[in-house]
């Protein structure tokens, strides 16, 4: 059996195939501060003052307008936090930061755990072996009452990547490269099991930068085989009874890709798809207004890191804004500590505090007609982040430099 | 609309393409409206037929895409405006997961069809909810769909997903 199908499997109790229709319980259903109000009217509307299934395994995260930017959102978070205190549900408020990093980081999620949420990037807790799923409202308000939903079995595929991750090409790179193969239809309705020596030898962040990227697939969910880096971060986050998940010998996959990147070049992808992919050195040079160093594919320490290397001691160039933005509030007290703050300061960047920030239409930071950002996020769809303006997807390494040029520019070319 | 005890739809075809995104199924200016009719007003309003079908629609007809129809953002106004304006079931090749969800979820039967590509528009069908036949009674010819499942069919008949939460017992 796959990874999905083992952890389908045991919640059912029996052996599912692919394809299956299942209920399954869940171990955890989380909302967040876009979705998450709709889900309390739709909850109140049908089940009134219905107690939750299980308050110890529902949570509520404020990722996306923190602080709120005006009295609409402001009422929005006021709900949610009258939800939670009326049922007894964890909320984690706005000096927090991402959903799904925040449940990393409590202890709420670990492999087999199977989690739903309103964020179409959940998937990203494949990272850790644990089945996450975005959702919509009804199916969150569903979920909240009874503890179950329903589900598809997805078949999998199996991504082989061969080579190893040989700076400056990163984990964001590699999912780009794949997503250019792939395309953004490539694993619609399916999971995706990652292997290979460059996977093994990946961190956390990494992992999760990659995984989170299964979404612009159309992928279900991306799982890589938990290992002792996991479980170390787990357990240092108050995670418990730990038990390790892997695909049986003799699983069946789909269809199996393999890549080599001995010979990857940074990658890029130009507006407006996440699958038009290009070697940097096809764009460079092209004349940039912004950039964006965070969101919940790559917002954790070590990205912050890499880009803090770059920038050590030098200067954005004269008329770009580099914005920073830390996936969590424990990532941003590692950079503080750690000297990363005072190196982003110094280079001109604004640091804004840990949340979704610039991935999502309605915060600040939006582009004037006609501009142009380098973002480290997973999405540059038309008009996402501003009316005709052009987004280029990229890793840490690749923004950072490209602050410090004013045009795009390879970590390659410093 | 013509539906018999036994789960049989017969309908006039409106075909849509590949990729047809959620932003063309309702476009994202209305979602502040929460009226379930008024939301049928603006039924695949962003598609390069919207005029035409909103115009047009007849309770009854049928949708019929190509690949990934219902991608991009999870609202689930979508699923609502087009189920609102009388659309009775939605044939596509395949369907983005949230989408599909969000279908079922509000009691709109979806099918998916390897042979979209040989329907025309306007051609008349009777489906068989039951079984995914789809007969082509304009072109006399049988396809196959892959059947509703059982579990679907079970949200189908409660009225959508929180009716069923509501009244199963397990």
């Amino acid at each position: 059996m796959t990874i999905i199908e083992k952890i389908f499997s045991r919640i059912t109790g029996k052996k599912v195939i692919p394809d299956n229709y299942i209920w399954a319980d869940l171990d955890l259903v989380t909302m967040r501060d876009f979705g998450g109000p709709n889900v309390v009217e739709e909850y109140k509307d049908n089940f009134g003052d219905a107690p939750v299934f299980d308050k110890n395994k529902v949570a509520i995260t404020f990722d996306l307008h923190i602080p709120p930017r005006d009295e609409k959102v402001a009422r929005n978070q006021q709900i949610l936090r009258e939800f939670a205190k009326s049922h007894g549900i964890k909320l984690f408020d706005v000096n927090t930061g991402i959903g799904q990093h925040i449940l990393l980081e409590n202890g709420l999620v670990k492999p087999w755990s199977v989690v739903i949420g309103t964020d179409s990037h959940m998937n990203l807790l494949g990272a850790v072996g644990a089945a996450g799923f975005g959702m919509g409202t009804t199916d969150i308000a569903g979920a909240l009452y009874r503890g179950k939903l329903w589900f598809k079995v997805p078949r999998t595929l199996k991504i082989i990547i061969n080579g190893i991750l040989k700076y400056p090409v990163t984990a964001k790179d590699v999912a780009l490269y794949i997503l250019k193969n792939l395309t953004t239809s490539g694993a619609l309705n399916r999971a995706i099991e990652f292997y290979g020596d460059a996977i093994w030898m990946m961190n956390l962040a990494e992992r999760i930068t990659l995984t989170s990227m299964v979404t612009e697939m159309s992928g279900d969910i991306g799982f890589i085989e938990p290992d002792e880096t996991i479980f170390d971060f787990l357990r240092a986050h108050s995670a418990t009874d730990i038990e390790p998940i892997k695909a049986d010998n003799n699983a069946e996959y789909e269809r199996v890709y393999e890549f080599d990147i001995t010979n990857l070049r940074p990658q890029i992808a130009c507006p407006h798809s996440p699958d038009n992919v290009k070697n940097i050195s096809e764009v460079a040079g092209k004349k940039i207004d912004q950039v964006f160093i965070g969101s919940c594919t790559n917002g954790r320490f070590e990205d912050l890191k890499v880009a803090a290397r770059i920038l050590e001691g030098k200067k954005v160039s004269n008329g770009v804004r580099l914005i920073i933005v830390p996936a969590t509030m424990e990532i941003a007290q590692e950079a503080e500590k750690m000297g990363l703050y005072r190196i982003f300061l110094e280079s001109g960047a604004v640091v804004v505090n840990p949340g979704c920030s610039l991935c999502t239409t309605g915060h600040s930071g939006i582009l004037a007609p006609g501009e142009v950002m380098v973002s480290t996020s997973n999405r540059n769809f038309i008009g996402k982040l501003g009316k005709d303006a052009e987004v280029y997807l990229a890793s840490p390494a690749t923004a950072a430099a490209s602050a410090l040029r004013g045009r795009i520019a390879s970590p390659a070319d410093l | 609309m013509e539906e018999s005890s036994s789960g049989h739809l017969r309908g006039t075809a409106w075909l849509f393409g590949d990729n047809i995104d959620t932003d063309q199924i309702y476009p994202g200016k209305y979602l502040p409206l929460t009226n379930k009719s008024e939301m049928a007003n603006h039924a695949m309003e962003g598609t390069n037929r919207g005029e035409e079908f909103i115009k047009n629609v007849k309770p009854g007809d049928i949708i019929v895409a190509g690949k990934n129809f219902g991608c991009g953002s999870s609202r689930e106004h979508a699923a609502i405006a087009i189920k609102g304006v009388g659309v009775t079931l939605v044939i596509a090749e395949s369907f983005a997961r949230i989408f599909h969800r969000n279908c079922v979820n509000t009691a709109l039967p979806v099918l998916e069809l390897k042979e979209v590509k040989e329907i025309r528009d306007g051609d008349i069908l009777e489906v068989n909810i039951e079984t995914g036949e789809i007969k082509n009674i304009t072109q006399n010819k049988v396809y196959r769909a892959e059947p509703i499942s059982e579990l679907e069919k079970e949200i189908l008949k409660a009225g959508g997903l929180l009716w069923y939460l509501k009244l199963v017992k397990w």
